[in-house]
């Protein structure tokens, strides 16, 4: 009897590629029933070796490189990038270049965290919810269209300053989204803190206590959800931040709806910085001048992205070309929490999980259902993995 | 809270006190580099740095330093607040290996298998030592971010 027990443990693939979210990802989930008893990541299908491929750039290149690792925090890879050559260097940005830094860096945390407000809402079948976020989120990408001349790669940076500046038209523009923006806001908050439906898909599930997100070393809001004090703006305050202080936003129950209301407090959060910045913005230059060779030398520079710390070590050897630069994203961090998570829960909430920790990776296409004992194979598409997830708690409640 | 320069004089003092000698140096302000001399230094220091709350492990960083020295730096960046605080070991470029920190620090797997992967150093006690990033097809002596590696090699194969 036992053999045939383990016989009939079901595998579960889920991914690599699924067009709607950003990057691909693969997920082995060994399950018994509905209940999740081991996961497995597997990463590397969007690895494009953009650190191998700075060593045969020269440092303005791989400004223009770095920022393209990522489509939504694409800003905040190049400020790390920026800030940490600019030491090297011993250049300082200016005033005003490091403040419009930090106003565009918060704008990205706006679009960032409401399109992943929208992408969660869409994995727990809530789809109103999903349109009016990313609806709400063109007010943020217009702002940013308007003030450097691009939707996603802004280019905001150059080395030694920015690049665009900000007149008044610009400034009361983003005052008055920035009104609508936190009346919308404070009305996502109140749905998803009580709309009893979406509730069922949140509260208590996926729930990380501090001292696991502490082991599990999870960065940004999905720590900060557990209680886990971690902002690198307040503990290491970098370009314009010390002298606009940022408050850490915490949650202490470590479930899923502690990560909805964390991300959506941070928006309150960053209006507050980009309205402080604009009322009180430093004259000045834009930028300082750069040399082309580097003294050799390394820095390690560390910004908050939207999804936690990103982590940058630069290694010059004196050329006008980097030996090293090491990149560390957030979503690693993050990514591992995903699969010991997951263990204990129902394979519904797999989607939800995930997209709690808002991954900038994850696209499931299809998951594939091995039955050995009776060799029968039957694909899933992600689609149908949301829809069992929708279905089941929807049958269970209604 | 723990301060930035507080962190950085206890995590001083604990690495000059070591058992062995370590040497330490601060390359800037809010950094402490602290060169072990042995590989077996790595997981007792670690543990002590664990047992003084100095920090997490925030990434690991690999240096392949060429041909001439015929050796790769691996720098393990503990944070906390502004400080870094960087242990350096240094391996033989042939056959180098180095313990696994999961014990100590379960969410150090995806570091060490990123470095497996891209030096070809070896990781000991690797819970998974698969690819985590490289195709599972990989060619098995390829290490990407050694500074020898021919890029030339991918374009042939696909």
């Amino acid at each position: 009897m036992e053999e045939q027990q383990e016989v009939e443990q079901f595998m579960v693939p889920i991914g690599p590629q699924h067009p709607a979210l950003k990057e691909p990802g693969h997920f082995l989930i060994t399950v018994d029933g509905e209940i999740v008893t081991n996961a497995v990541v597997r990463l590397g299908y969007a690895h494009r070796g953009i650190e191998k491929a700075t060593e045969e750039r020269n440092w303005v290149r791989n400004l223009y490189l770095l920022e393209r690792i990522c489509g939504i925090c694409s800003h905040i890879h190049a400020t790390a990038y920026c800030l940490g050559l600019e030491r090297l260097a011993e250049v300082e940005a200016p005033p005003r270049a490091q403040a419009i830094r930090v106003l565009v860096a918060e704008l990205e945390r706006i679009h960032s965290h409401m399109l992943w407000l929208g992408v969660a809402a869409h994995e727990a079948g809530f789809d109103s919810l999903f349109m009016y976020s990313w609806r709400d989120r063109e007010t943020v990408m217009d702002l940013l269209e308007n003030l450097t001349g691009n939707r996603v790669n802004y280019s905001a940076n150059v080395l030694g300053g920015v690049k665009c500046d900000i007149d008044i038209v610009q400034a009361d523009t983003i005052f008055m989204a920035l009104e609508f923006l936190q009346e919308r806001t404070r009305h996502y908050l109140d749905v998803v803190t009580s709309d009893a439906m979406f509730l069922q898909r949140t509260r208590g599930i996926g729930v990380m206590t501090r001292l696991q997100a502490e082991v599990l070393g999870v960065v940004g809001p999905t720590a900060r959800a557990s209680g886990v004090h971690r902002d690198i703006r307040a503990e290491a305050p970098y370009s314009a931040y010390p002298s606009y202080p940022v408050r850490v936003v915490c949650e202490e129950k470590g479930d899923l709806e502690a990560r909805f209301v964390v991300r959506i407090n941070e928006l309150f959060e960053s209006y507050r910085i980009i309205r402080l910045i604009l009322e009180d913005l430093p004259p000045g230059e834009l930028r300082e001048k750069m040399p082309r060779r580097i003294r050799e030398g390394e820095t390690v520079s560390r910004v908050e992205a939207p999804r936690g710390e990103l982590f940058y070590f630069i290694k010059s050897n004196g050329t006008d070309k980097p030996e090293r630069i090491k990149v560390r994203t957030p979503t690693i961090c993050n990514m591992m929490s995903v699969v010991k998570l997951a263990i204990g829960h129902q394979l519904a909430d797999v989607p939800m999980i995930l997209a709690g920790i808002d991954p900038c990776f994850s696209c499931n296409d299809r998951m594939i259902i091995l039955e050995r004992s009776h060799a029968k194979q039957e694909v899933w598409s992600w689609e149908r993995l949301r829809q069992h997830g929708i279905e089941y708690y929807h049958g269970n409640h209604s | 809270m723990i301060t930035t320069e507080e962190a950085l004089t206890i995590a001083t003092e604990f690495a000059e006190n070591w058992l062995w000698t370590t040497e330490t140096a601060r390359p800037e302000q809010n950094r402490l580099d602290i060169t072990l001399t042995t590989p077996d230094d790595l997981i007792p220091i670690v543990v002590g740095l664990r047992v003084k709350r100095l920090g997490y492990l925030s990434a690991i960083s690999g240096l392949d330093l060429g041909a001439e020295v015929d050796e790769f730096e691996l720098l393990y960046h503990f944070c906390i607040a502004a400080a870094v605080i960087t242990l350096r070991l240094r391996i033989p470029r042939k056959n180098g290996s180095v313990q696994s920190l999961c014990e100590i620090i379960p969410s150090a797997e995806a570091f060490e298998r990123e470095i497996s992967e891209m030096f070809g150093v070896t990781v000991i006690g690797l819970r998974n030592p698969e690819h985590l990033y490289l195709p599972d097809d990989w060619a098995e002596d390829q290490y990407p971010l050694r500074k020898d590696f021919d890029p030339a090699v991918i374009r042939s194969s696909t």
